[in-house]
């Protein structure tokens, strides 16, 4: 068996959401170092176990399943490894499942969040309506070619469901994702909570989380 | 109650930097329930997460107590200035990173105290828990706080504030002073003072309240003498004597951002026996003890498979005067490449660095290779007892560049005890002739560059050393030195120099070698914003000297003034068992530049032997 392609799932929650994308790499790795599974390491002066993140989650923001890639190169069943993984893990991450990859990291188009807020439904539910009713959001974002540009990220937003749920007043929407526009979930709450801090309107962000990952063709990314 | 300091932790979390440092919740970090446990201790280091939980102390001392089911020790740091705002701005007291509770609460504070350029954030510290700075001020009410580490075996400019100090090492002292505090709570006879009198008939613990200090006008001590009949006239230093069987962490919590370093680490052997004249630790940690090749590979495996970490190091003062260092490097290695992790060496000296040993370390990484010959002429090296040849600097960096190195890093020291511009002119002509080396090499490859990096530290007298006795060169003069090195390697590129920065040095000698009078205008230069000055970006030179100046406290005094042999230092009463006799020897045998052979060729009397009644080597 030379190596497989696993692409696991896994959970970021707690005081884990603190875990900065380029500690998640270190901490993961060292998590299947510890299991013991016959993970690949890269080859070359350094050997490395070798990781991918298909898609970086942003510092302080919650993750419910969250793609890493890795490959093995012993014929190990999916379930084993995903049980062994998730017992060596330190506290707020968690393993979800673990499965030959179906698509290609390439292929995600877009990704789901949630915002909680402390506040009121009424409040923030007409918020967002006003919010969303404007021309365009203007934000400032950081490009790799052009440094920082002015872009509007109106057109891209796609705000979902506005309730109540546990913890606070949640706020369901969609952002572009992968690598042709990324947009931060912060881009969308920031410019929000300018926009309603003008309108004098109490909403305190709780809690970002990303819920779901999608491919340009609707299905979810697995 | 806790659930409320987090939230406010959380809530300004991420407007810092590496948030994760201040929230816990590591692997292999120990939670207990707070109602279960009798004894709550907060280990503080008070330097950045960053490098303290680099440190291999703290993670002993903090399993070790943690291996009691009744007593619960918890990490503290102190906050990057910017966790401090908002520590400050919001409410946050100082708290432990295991249960987020307030250390104020807790039964024990403790500081290690590894380098004099943290006794600012000691204070600090102590004002964000919430906490009366001065000793005198702290009731039955609040914690105990007591300190370690090597800086204190001069703990005399920190006596304001601390409770009591903890000479030696801590394994076993730590243990019998928590035992008899929770005793003496159990009991209820437990009262701060009293609590204190009894520790101070413990071996190795020097209470400061309990002694009074007595100048002669010359500013210089005329006396330390107890002010209480169950201290003892000199506190003696604890050792553990069975070195191979002493407790060690099978587990280290391991941190989510990057640390200084990262890393397993064994500690092979403590002690040293090399007697450099300049170093603290090398006569301070006497005598020399190693443990089995068996013990260190055990523990070894039981970090890496616990941590899950590809780094291993092999920590020591000097890894390479292991007995057997090619055996148990060749068995180490056997299990490291299997398991992909690296091994790093620090403290290796030149005169042991063989073409085997370089085998072994590159078989896994080939880094930089760092030596340090500490002085540029051997006249200069046989004053500091270094004990090494110029041949066998050259030699080493043949090996070296021979077996594929391309770099070097040379340490070296400036402003020791009789050196002239012949000895900083040494250091660039020796550097000049590694050079050769290496552009002679008839193999050397192609596209690779030499790098030869040279860094200066300044000469720092130290207590318990021969040249405690020594003053430090003026700040000017450390300057113009430095520029005469740096003229003297112009136009060389591939030589890089850097430098300590030594208005640095300054404040670090006048806190080694400082009296309980220093405590003042550490308590000023804290007052003033002082923090962090180990950091070159946040250490301020000028407040510092603004607070010696308000204060009253002479620098010259303190740093560059010598000290007879007949003066009685203000550190006279605590016995590291290195006795006085020896280092008067050492230091008249430096300035005649004779050296003194290693504890293992020929035992030189510093009367550690006697201390603790058996000879270092041969028959045990």
């Amino acid at each position: 068996m030379e190596k497989t392609d696993v692409r696991i799932f896994f959970e970021k929650k707690g005081r884990a959401v603190y875990i900065s994308h380029l500690d998640l790499l270190r901490t993961m790795q060292r998590a299947l170092k510890r299991s013991g599974l016959p993970v690949w390491y890269t080859e070359g002066f350094n050997p490395r176990i070798y990781l991918n993140f298909p898609l970086a989650l942003s510092l302080g923001a919650q993750g419910e399943r969250e793609p890493m890639d890795l490959c093995i190169t012993e014929d190990i069943s999916m379930e084993e490894l995903a049980a062994r993984l998730d017992a060596v893990m330190p506290e707020g991450l968690r393993i979800i499942s673990a499965a030959a990859p179906v698509f290609h990291n390439k292929d995600i188009g877009f990704a789901e969040y949630t915002a909680v807020y402390r506040g009121s439904l009424e409040d923030i539910s007409g918020a967002i309506n006003d919010f969303m009713a404007q021309d365009a959001v203007e934000v400032r974002k950081h490009s790799k070619k052009k440094g920082m540009i002015t872009v509007d990220i109106k057109p891209h937003i796609t705000v979902k469901n506005v309730y109540e749920g546990s913890g606070g007043i949640c706020v369901d929407f969609r952002l572009p994702a992968g690598n042709e526009l990324n947009l931060n979930a912060a881009l969308f709450t920031d410019a929000f909570a300018e926009f309603s801090g003008k309108k004098e309107i109490f909403c305190e962000l709780l809690c970002t989380k990303r819920t779901n990952i999608f491919c340009r063709t609707g299905e979810v990314f697995a | 109650m806790p659930m409320e300091l987090r939230e406010k932790i959380e809530k300004h979390l991420l407007e810092v930097k590496n948030p994760s440092r201040y929230i816990g919740g590591e692997l292999n970090s120990v939670v207990k329930d707070r109602n279960k446990v009798d004894v709550r201790f907060a280990f503080c280091f008070p330097d950045a997460y960053d490098v303290g939980m680099s440190h291999i102390g703290m993670k002993i001392l903090y399993s070790l107590k943690n291996s009691r089911e009744n007593w619960w020790c918890e990490r503290v740091f102190a906050p990057w200035p910017d966790f401090e705002r908002v520590m400050r701005e919001n409410d946050i007291p100082l708290y432990g990173l295991e249960s987020l509770d307030p250390v104020k609460e807790f039964d024990f504070i403790g500081f290690t105290v590894q380098y004099e350029l943290c006794y600012t954030n000691i204070l600090n510290m102590l004002d964000l828990a919430g906490l009366p700075l001065l000793a005198a001020e702290r009731g039955d009410d609040c914690p105990v706080v007591v300190a370690g580490g090597p800086c204190v075996c001069n703990p005399e400019p920190l006596c304001d504030f601390i409770d009591l100090f903890i000479i030696g090492e801590g394994e076993e002292a730590n243990i019998e002073l928590l035992e008899l505090y929770e005793q003496m709570k159990k009991s209820g006879e437990y009262s701060k003072k009293e609590f204190l009198r009894r520790a101070s008939k413990i071996g190795g613990m020097y209470v400061p309240s309990l002694y009074d200090v007595e100048y002669k006008e010359d500013g210089t001590v005329r006396s330390v003498t107890p002010n209480d009949e169950s201290a003892p006239q000199k506190v003696t230093k604890r050792i553990i004597k069975d070195f191979d069987k002493v407790f060690y962490p099978e587990k280290f919590v391991v941190p989510f951002s990057e640390i200084v370093h990262d890393r397993a680490v064994v500690e092979v052997l403590r002690g040293c026996i090399r007697g450099c004249r300049f170093c603290q630790a090398g006569f301070i940690y006497r005598p020399f003890r190693e443990k089995n090749t068996d013990t260190i590979i055990n523990e070894a495996k039981n970090l890496c498979e616990t941590s899950g970490y590809e780094e291993l190091s092999l920590a020591s003062l000097s890894t390479s005067d292991y007995s057997d260092i090619e055996k148990m490097l060749s068995e180490m290695t056997e299990y490291t490449e299997d398991e992909h992790i690296n091994l790093a060496l620090p403290s290796m000296r030149i005169d042991r660095f063989s073409k085997e040993l370089m085998e072994q370390l590159s078989k896994v990484r080939k880094s930089g290779l760092t030596f340090a010959p500490e002085a540029g002429t051997q006249r200069l090296r046989n004053v500091i007892n270094k004990n090494i040849t110029e041949e066998e600097i050259l030699s080493a960096c043949t090996t070296a560049f021979g077996g594929g190195y391309c770099g070097v890093k040379l340490y070296f020291m400036m402003g020791l005890p009789t050196e002239t511009d012949e000895d900083i002119l040494g250091i660039a002509e020796l550097a000049k002739r590694i050079a050769d080396i290496y552009f002679n090499m008839p193999d050397r490859r192609r596209g690779q560059k030499l790098s030869i990096s040279i860094s200066c530290a300044t000469f720092v007298p130290k207590p318990f050393t021969p040249f405690q006795f020594e003053p430090q060169i003026s700040v000017e003069e450390i300057n113009r030195r430095q520029r005469l090195l740096l003229d003297a390697l112009k136009g060389k590129r591939y030589i890089n120099v850097s430098y300590h920065n030594y208005r640095i040095s300054v404040l670090e000698a006048v806190l080694a070698k400082g009296d309980r009078r220093v405590g003042r205008a550490i308590m000023r230069a804290w007052e003033k914003g002082c923090k962090m000055d180990g950091w070159d970006e946040l250490y301020d030179y000028d407040k510092w000297m603004e607070a010696f100046a308000e204060t009253g406290t002479d620098t010259d005094f303190y740093a560059h003034r010598a000290m007879a042999f007949e003066e009685i230092a203000p550190w006279e009463h605590l016995d590291y068992l290195v006795s006085k006799d020896f280092l008067i020897r050492e230091h008249k045998k430096a300035m005649d530049a004779v050296t003194t052979k290693s504890c293992r060729e020929q035992c030189a009397g510093c009367g550690l032997n006697k201390a603790v009644g058996r000879e270092c080597f041969g028959k045990n």
